[in-house]
């Protein structure tokens, strides 16, 4: 990776980490996850498979770190959601609705994923009040973000104008 | 568009990285998020933390603007019922000047001294939470306002929120009672018990073994003097189901806790035990009591778990 590309992903893993524990942490309806959206975003750049799963990793990490929860336990996930979204990339490129479905329904998968090895875990702060609400809120809230924000992310990333422009 | 098909050497860097979570996992469960993991946690959590307090700078107004907005219809409504309430209080604390005069006079009458067992309280702000998931509560204070790890947390109504789970230099991590994996001990009427949260719900548990009496809805939860987390008298919440003890002496029934972690804004740390050293050093919170009893030969043991 190049030294830009260094310093715009980890600019927006921070951003991502930042927003999320202050704006989003606040917010009842709209709940996005946008660490596990970002990590999915750069799973549609020109970024190499293996790098885009080390991001996820280090992604889920620093989640881990700052939150209550076992360490390593979201650095999985997002590496299990990273690789998903790198298989199946192919089918998002329909549309910017396709995107929008697709970060959503892996969204979806990990925030599943997350709750059920949290659960062999033992990790009860994540099975606090609302959770199954949650298990809606959160794929719906990083459905619309993909939407309109997924595009612009990944042309700037790849300095591509060109990339995920729909007639 | 996507000029870049998932390599070959996907597989491996997939199986090589959840080795690691797995192993991460395995040694933090162990470590009990002590050692090189809690140094990992407040490395990041310092290098986060100005920036956390700088968003919430920003953010906590305009959350605070919208919420008004929301809540316009009921502002007047609300604006009666805390002039009320301020009467109340008011009057309260005329109440309690009374009482403390009284208190001094005889303080001086029998030569008394106080024994300085005052509790410290530190107020917060809540700058944020971990992420959707995670019910913790991340505070703007940290050791460099004395907090600790294990001290009590309240609400500015003095209800028990829960306790400090991790602590850096400007910040520190709050585990409410709701979603904690360890119960608190609790008196009810003149019984003891444990509340323990629950899955998907706000409400606790409670549990009361030995049960003498039954306990009824809208009786009162205060915390345990045989709680090693919390100071005796400080009110959890409310009995939501009537709850008779059973054949075996023991009782079950639901508490809905005074608190609500989505609504507190502000929050009140307690430098309780004293000894924050002690909490640190110490922060078993969750103990497992065996007593054993013999009648006529024969040995019957009763086990207990709770943070008393």
């Amino acid at each position: 990776m190049r030294l830009r590309t260094v310093l715009v992903v980890t600019g927006l893993l921070l951003i991502a980490v930042v927003v999320q524990t202050t704006l989003f942490s606040q917010t009842e309806v709209f709940v996005p996850d946008l660490v596990m959206l970002v990590v999915i975003i750069l799973s549609l750049t020109r970024l190499r498979p293996e790098a885009v799963l080390g991001i996820a990793f280090l992604g889920g990490l620093t989640v881990d770190l700052l939150g209550s929860s076992v360490l390593g336990l979201r650095a999985m996930v997002f590496t299990i959601v990273a690789y998903l979204a790198l298989r199946t990339r192919e089918r998002a490129d329909l549309g910017r609705v396709v995107i929008g479905l697709w970060a959503g329904m892996l969204t979806l998968g990990g925030v599943l994923l997350l709750l059920i090895v949290g659960t062999l875990f033992g990790q009860t702060v994540l099975l606090g009040d609302g959770v199954v609400g949650l298990l809606l809120l959160v794929p719906t809230a990083n459905t619309i973000l993909a939407w309109i924000f997924a595009p612009m992310v990944v042309r700037f990333i790849d300095r591509d104008t060109t990339a995920f422009r729909y007639a | 568009m996507l000029s870049r098909q998932a390599g070959d050497r996907t597989v491996p860097t997939l199986v090589t990285l959840l080795v690691i979570g797995v192993l991460l996992m395995t040694f933090d469960v162990r470590s009990d998020g002590r050692g090189v993991t809690s140094v990992l946690r407040n490395g990041t959590q310092t290098i986060v933390a100005p920036l956390q307090k700088g968003a919430a700078f920003v953010v906590n107004p305009v959350l605070d603007l919208v919420d008004s907005l929301a809540n316009v219809a009921t502002l007047r409504e609300t604006n009666l019922a805390l002039q009320q309430e301020v009467a109340e209080l008011e009057a309260e604390i005329i109440a309690l000047d009374d009482d403390m005069a009284r208190l001094e006079f005889y303080e001086q009458l029998y030569d008394l001294e106080t024994t300085g067992t005052d509790i410290g309280r530190t107020v917060a702000e809540i700058i944020g939470r971990p992420d959707p998931l995670d019910s913790a509560l991340i505070i703007d204070k940290g050791t460099n306002e004395g907090i600790a790890v294990g001290q009590p947390v309240l609400d500015t109504n003095g209800y028990v929120v829960g306790s400090v789970q991790q602590v850096t230099g400007g910040t520190a991590r709050v585990v409410p009672i709701t979603v904690g994996s360890d119960g608190v001990a609790v008196t009810v009427g003149e019984q003891l018990g444990v509340v323990l949260p629950q899955i998907n719900d706000n409400i606790l548990r409670l549990e009361v073994n030995p049960a003498r009496n039954p306990v009824l809805a809208g009786d009162k939860v205060v915390t345990s003097s045989q709680s090693v987390r919390f100071p005796a008298g400080y009110p959890v919440g409310q009995v939501t189901l009537d709850a008779a003890p059973t054949g075996a002496g023991s009782l079950s029934s639901l508490v809905e806790p005074y608190m609500n972690p989505d609504n507190i804004r502000v929050v009140v740390v307690l430098a309780w035990p004293p000894d924050p050293v002690a909490a640190v050093t110490e922060p078993t919170t969750t103990t497992t009591s065996t007593t054993s009893t013999t009648i006529g030969g024969s040995t019957t043991s009763s086990t207990g778990s709770g943070d008393g």
